[in-house]
């Protein structure tokens, strides 16, 4: 009796340990969410979901991964939105006019970002805390700029020290500093000050520039932008060579020493043609004489 | 002793004149008919439903015809060698070949105009080159050769040929009604008067002095065709010179060939010789050596390279899906006819026939080979395109149009030969009385 109660028990381990080795078959991947918030412009800010695995350990992006974002708790009512990474591994939502009160009730705020798991991925969460805090930027005649940071204390705003900032030009790929000086820290009056050095720099038509000055990764922030438009760069002349002559230019702009070259030896051997047609008639004429 | 001069003149007439058609000769002219009639269908489909009848897409845009095109172009050239550098060379014996060399570059470059046109697809297209055409374009360049060679030919084949219309003109029941009226027409006004022979010789002079930069010309500005354009397999600045020498050797190629079959069917072993055989044999393995040696460049030099972006180009010519084409070209057009002619017993009629064939062939084939495999390597990869876009073999419609056009050329040959003395009357009465003086 004994015996068959040892080898039921031993049984059920068999059972249960090999449907464990089945199991470990089917092993899902661990995705990694991480969370930024932007504000640009002072404008509504907006959350930028990064999703990615690790494959042989190296990172990589995950696509299709729907990511459920939420204001402060996870619960009904506070849903930011759901949104699905793109094949980068992102996805960007922003903080809907929904919640405007509950954004409005606290000068901190929390983001729940949690994904449910799939066929291939186990679930996961990630959440960011950021302070509510702004960026100014102020140019002078002189060319100096000035950006201010301001965080909101209870219901009002307050310069912020000690925060590091870069102030800068923006290019077409990237962001260009206004001079040697790579980044700013803000005083006790929550400004930093740098003089614009880049006076060659093209701008468009009307000599326009865009300076730009930006805190990014702050822990307590998030990314702050602000831009401003000077007219602080050369204007820019655009270089066109459509109306010279050239050897890809339209026909009516052919160089012009090539049409001499090509109508020089054009008439030369055809006036040597002619010149033997004519001999033809000349020949005839002997022949009827 | 006149009159033995005037019964060996009146011999060599009778040799000579233009003959009608035997049985041979009519099926001949039959079977190059059908084939220009087949190629005249495809044609009419090829306009009635447009380009797509052929087997060129986006990438092989330029297929048979285009190499159709350079092979003529590249026959046409002998016109220049033998008739123009052999005659400013003081060079003699070639006198009985003068005639063949026009008549093939007249056939040869009446068929390269048109073979273009038919690339185009609609012919009114044409058109547009004069209205829209840039003087930048080699395109163009070639329009102006070609319309300046054709020209030259004609010329260079209807001065040479006055005094044999008088001759023609005295045997009007032999030619029959229509062809004395034509000849009446072309030549009735030469009389041999020595001022006529005096203009005559002039203008010979002045053509054949004339047509030896634009021969070059027309096939240097076809080679800049391609390698103005950057592309694997084209991006040569030798291309001019490599051309060149492929055209003397083809046109010199296609004069032996037609050499002995003119031999054989009219009977003119008097006139043309073994000798003019072995003399020809020996400028073909010239030119052929010359031709390989160009080659040895265009193809060993980027090999030893093999740049990344040309590598497929080469591969594919080398041991590709173009091999077994490139190494027939290769063999057929220059190694095998050089070893044949190499040869003293090489250089007899029947041995130069052949190794002739060969040359020709050889060179059909080089011609495809140089245009096509290119277009099928473009520098940046081809993505999304439908599978047939990625090979190239021409449809029946390519294969008939080109065909046909190379039966109409040799029917042109064929025309103008029954037409007039296929070795020129006149200059070898000339040259006869010269050798017995």
């Amino acid at each position: 009796m004994l015996n068959k109660k040892i080898i039921g028990f031993l049984s059920i381990i068999l059972l249960l340990s090999s449907y464990h080795a089945l199991s470990q078959d089917v092993q899902k991947g661990d995705l990694s969410i991480g969370l930024n918030y932007f504000v640009n412009n002072n404008k509504v800010p907006y959350l930028l979901v990064k999703v990615k695995t690790k494959v042989d350990g190296k990172f990589k992006p995950v696509s299709d991964i729907a990511v459920n974002l939420s204001l402060d708790k996870d619960s009904a009512g506070t849903l930011i939105g759901k949104v699905v990474t793109n094949e980068k591994g992102e996805a960007t939502a922003i903080i809907p006019a929904t919640l405007k009160n509950q954004w409005n009730s606290s000068i901190k705020h929390s983001f729940l970002a949690s994904f449910d798991g799939n066929k291939k991925y186990e679930s996961s969460k990630a959440d960011l805390t950021v302070g509510k805090a702004k960026i100014l930027i102020d140019t002078t005649s002189d060319r100096k700029i000035t950006a201010t940071v301001l965080e909101m204390k209870d219901t009002s705003w307050v310069p912020v020290k000690a925060v590091e900032l870069k102030i800068a030009v923006r290019r077409l790929d990237a962001d260009l500093s206004v001079n040697e000086t790579a980044s700013f820290t803000t005083d006790s009056t929550g400004q930093a000050s740098a003089d614009f050095k880049r006076d060659s720099i093209p701008g468009d038509i009307n000599g326009n520039i865009v300076l730009v000055a930006k805190i990014e990764d702050n822990d307590q922030y998030g990314n702050l932008l602000i831009e401003k438009t000077v007219p602080w760069g050369s204007k820019f002349v655009a270089v066109n060579n459509f109306d010279r002559r050239t050897l890809f230019a339209t026909r009516d702009k052919t160089p012009i020493w090539l049409l001499f070259m090509a109508y020089s030896i054009v008439i030369t051997v055809w006036g040597i043609l002619i010149s033997l047609v004519i001999s033809i008639f000349k020949i005839k004429k002997l022949g009827e004489a | 002793m006149e009159n033995s001069n005037s019964i060996a003149n009146e011999k060599i007439i009778q040799d000579l004149l233009p003959q009608k058609f035997g049985k041979s000769g009519k099926i001949w002219t039959g079977i190059l008919v059908a084939f220009c009639l087949v190629g005249l269908f495809a044609y009419y489909r090829q306009l009635r439903y447009g380009l797509i009848v052929t087997s060129m897409r986006d990438y092989v845009s330029w297929g048979i015809y285009i190499s159709n095109f350079v092979f003529f172009v590249a026959i046409s050239l002998v016109g220049s060698l033998i008739t123009a550098v052999f005659r400013l060379a003081d060079v003699h014996w070639s006198t009985p070949l003068t005639r063949i060399a026009e008549i093939i570059a007249v056939a040869a470059i009446i068929f390269a105009s048109l073979i273009i046109i038919v690339d185009m697809g609609s012919p009114e297209r044409f058109y547009n080159l004069f209205i829209h055409g840039r003087l930048q374009s080699p395109i163009i360049w070639d329009v102006i050769v070609i319309t300046t060679y054709f020209f030259i030919s004609i010329l260079l084949l209807y001065f040479p040929l006055l005094p044999d219309i008088q001759i023609l003109l005295r045997f009007k029941e032999k030619s029959g009604k229509r062809l004395h009226k034509f000849y009446g027409f072309i030549g009735s006004f030469w009389k041999g008067t020595p001022e006529q022979f005096k203009l005559s010789e002039k203008a010979i002079n002045i053509l054949c002095i004339t047509i030896i930069p634009v021969a070059f010309s027309i096939h240097t500005v076809t080679s800049w065709l391609f390698a103005t354009t950057y592309r694997p397999g084209w991006d040569s600045t030798n291309f001019g010179a490599y051309f060149i020498s492929g055209a003397f050797l083809v046109g010199a190629g296609g004069v032996v060939v037609a050499m002995y079959i003119f031999r054989k069917s009219y009977h003119l072993e008097k006139y043309i010789t073994a000798d003019h055989f072995e003399k020809m044999g020996r400028i073909v393995v010239l030119l052929a050596l010359l031709y390989l040696y160009f080659n040895v460049n265009e193809y060993l030099v980027p090999a030893f390279k093999m740049k990344k972006s040309e590598e497929a180009h080469l591969n594919g010519l080398f041991t590709g899906e173009f091999a077994p084409l490139f190494w027939f070209a290769i063999s057929v057009g220059m190694l095998i006819p050089i070893v044949i002619l190499l040869f003293k017993k090489g250089r007899r009629p029947l041995p130069v026939f052949i190794a002739g064939i060969m040359v020709v062939v050889g060179a059909w084939f080089k011609r495809y080979l140089i245009v096509t495999p290119t277009l099928l390597h473009p520098f940046l990869p081809m993505t999304n395109v439908p599978d047939n876009y990625r090979h190239y073999f021409p449809s029946w419609e390519e294969w008939a149009i080109a065909l046909g056009s190379l039966a109409g050329a040799m029917l042109v040959i064929t025309i103008l030969s029954r037409i007039f003395p296929i070795i020129p009357i006149q200059e070898t009465i000339t040259e006869q009385h010269e050798n017995a003086e």
